[in-house]
């Protein structure tokens, strides 16, 4: 094999260890444990199990509870969180998809529903379902 | 059967039938005889038909589903047979014998790569902060609002989920979606991988249409099939993948029509610019660095790189244009243009995005970097190569000097954005290395003559050759 050959190897091994060090073993045989043991579940409880919901998982319970229960007409979603990370409103936003999901708009645009999480319902609305430090709220 | 089983399996066959009707239509882009280059460019056409499947029933106001999808289906392959390429009359393969070990061993190796990523992208459902903020969630409401709100484009308060970006995946995702009859975001998943097996692909294929032995073109492809930066499960749902298999769909066909190897690279090149730009606005601006290094080619050689140039602006502009008629138009928000104009401010910015880009990069990256140095001294001088490796230099310096513009701060961006995108530049980089060390893996005697390439001097091996015979059959000369 001439010496040009072997170059052309050995920087390539180089290449494939450093691609194949960048997720241990370990780590894959975790991902299979996770996929094995959640498969069956539901779709929604796969997500709430998920890295997207890592940042705080009972606010995605809350959200998916509050999409279970949305009141048929609601035409918007008001967001108000007590961290008002842009992870909430994406995930939010995501997760009650097709409805647009604003965060703290003032006033509340008309047929919206209220989702508070830590904070209060907006004053004189009609509080529809709380849970996990949250609570959906609708115009009364 | 329920769960993640129930919505692979339905999503599989929605793919499977997109890429059938892809094969069949891809026999009018890809000369008979490289059916793993066909198959590639199978599933960009299936896919493709699927996005624009969701775009026509939405623009004529037909149910998104069957019929839209079959609308286009059955014209797309009825014309496909009506300008069926022909088969080469002499093979452009490297066709001598090596031994099959290393063959196998590379086979392996890459069927590793495609199971590892199959793994890591349908561990859970599609969750990277881009994907659940910017295309799925734009999929997702095309989906059920099935249309496209005109609120996506123009209320403020969601300027989060990007606007002005392609609709090219949220239209596939919805399609995907309307095809199987529901949104699973987990088994749609499922089109990642297969976006990295089409990718593989594509890289086999040409580099074995462009004279590569069966090891180098194996090796390439298991190689990037193992690249994990792109191949990831955080890059799962967002444009990388899709854009990275453009890419290479893009500078391959780009090589292939200056070097007019057969009438299908003009095709392929005009369908390449399209993906590109439906995809992300990188990808029209490669469209547009290959369009100024195809005007290049124009003034060496008149005609060839005029064409080629038309050939990839006019789909692309034909792909902006129906953009601004959906949304209107809407300018880049992450970025401040107005800084190109006053040089004393965007100084210390590009100091700053470059400072942070080499304190981001770890001592692995340095490595790596460094590998592919030795793999680039170990080549020889190939046209082709140059192209894509060019293409990808113009990638990597956009994606460097942008963070300079960035509302957010060099830095913000260099630290959120930069190895990701640039790590779409990948195959491109894969293909460009692999054809320069062409010549070092040729085995046995020499392959016939090598002519002088159009406009760059002279090439040497069999990829040259490839060249040279197309030049000289007169059918297989592009239009």
């Amino acid at each position: 094999m001439s010496g040009r050959r072997l170059v052309v190897l050995a920087a390539s091994a180089v290449l494939l260890a450093i691609f194949l060090l960048s997720e241990p073993p370990r780590v894959l045989a975790r991902r299979a444990a996770f996929l094995a043991a959640s498969a069956s579940r539901p779709l929604p409880d796969r997500r709430l199990g998920g890295s997207g919901t890592a940042f705080d998982r009972p606010f995605f319970q809350f959200v998916e509870g509050a999409r279970r229960l949305l009141p048929a007409g609601v035409e918007a979603v008001s967001l108000e969180t007590s961290r008002g990370a842009d992870e909430e409103l994406y995930l939010a936003s995501y997760q009650l998809a097709p409805l647009p999901v604003v965060r703290s708009p003032r006033p509340i645009p008309p047929r919206s529903a209220a989702l508070t999480y830590g904070v209060s319902p907006p004053a004189g609305w009609r509080v529809v379902a709380r849970w996990g430090g949250g609570a959906l709220s609708v115009p009364p | 059967m329920n769960g993640l089983a129930a919505g692979l399996t339905s999503t599989a066959a929605v793919c499977a039938g997109a890429i059938a009707i892809g094969w069949a239509v891809a026999g009018a882009l890809v000369p008979r005889g490289s059916r793993t280059e066909r198959l590639a460019w199978g599933f960009a056409a299936g896919f493709a038909i699927v996005a624009a499947s969701a775009s026509l029933a939405f623009s004529v106001g037909l149910e998104p589903g069957w019929l839209p999808f079959l609308l286009l289906a059955f014209p797309a392959v009825a014309v496909a047979r009506l300008v069926k390429l022909r088969p080469p009359r002499q093979s452009t393969f490297d066709e001598r014998k090596p031994s099959r070990r290393p063959s196998v061993v590379l086979l392996l190796l890459l069927a590793a790569g495609v199971a590892i990523y199959a793994l890591r992208a349908l561990t859970e459902p599609m969750w990277a902060n881009d994907y659940v903020a910017i295309w799925g969630l734009k999929g997702k409401t095309f989906f059920f609002e099935r249309g496209m709100p005109e609120r996506l484009f123009q209320w403020s308060a969601l300027s989060f989920s990007h606007p002005e970006y392609p609709l090219g995946l949220p239209l596939l995702y919805a399609g995907l979606a309307f095809l199987a009859g529901r949104w699973d975001d987990h088994a749609m998943a499922l089109v990642f991988p297969l976006l990295q097996v089409a990718t593989l692909l594509l890289l086999f294929g040409w580099l074995r249409r462009r004279g590569a032995s069966r090891p180098l073109a194996l090796g390439a492809a298991a190689l990037l099939a193992h690249f994990e930066p792109l191949y990831r499960g955080f890059t799962t749902g967002m444009a990388e993948v899709p854009l990275s298999f453009a890419f290479l769909l893009l500078g391959t066909a780009f090589c292939d029509r200056l070097d007019r190897t057969d009438r299908g690279a003009s095709r392929r090149l005009a369908l390449a610019a399209v993906l590109c730009a439906s995809t992300k606005n990188e990808g029209l601006f490669l469209v547009a660095a290959a369009l100024v290094l195809a005007a290049l080619f124009a003034f060496a050689r008149r005609g060839v790189g005029a064409r080629a140039a038309a050939l990839l602006a006019l789909p692309a502009a034909v792909i902006v244009a129906a953009h601004r008629v959906v949304r209107g138009s809407l300018p880049l928000r992450d970025f401040d243009f107005t800084l190109l104009t006053r040089p004393a401010e965007l100084v210390p910015r590009v100091a700053e995005a470059l400072s942070a880009a080499v304190a981001e990069t770890g001592p692995r990256t340095w490595i790596a970097a460094a590998a592919l140095a030795v793999l680039l001294d170990a080549g020889k001088r190939s046209p082709a190569g140059t192209r894509l490796l060019v293409l990808a230099a113009c990638g990597f310096a956009a994606y460097l000097f942008l963070p300079a513009l960035a509302v957010a701060a060099p830095r913000w961006l260099v630290q959120t954005a930069l190895a990701r995108t640039v790590s779409a530049l990948a195959p491109l980089v894969a293909a460009g290395v692999a054809m320069r060390l062409v010549p070092v893996f040729a085995s046995g005697s020499p392959r016939p003559s090598a002519v002088s390439d159009e406009s760059t001097g002279s090439e040497r091996g069999p990829a040259a050759s490839v060249a040279s015979r197309a030049r000289r059959t007169p059918w297989t000369r592009a239009s």
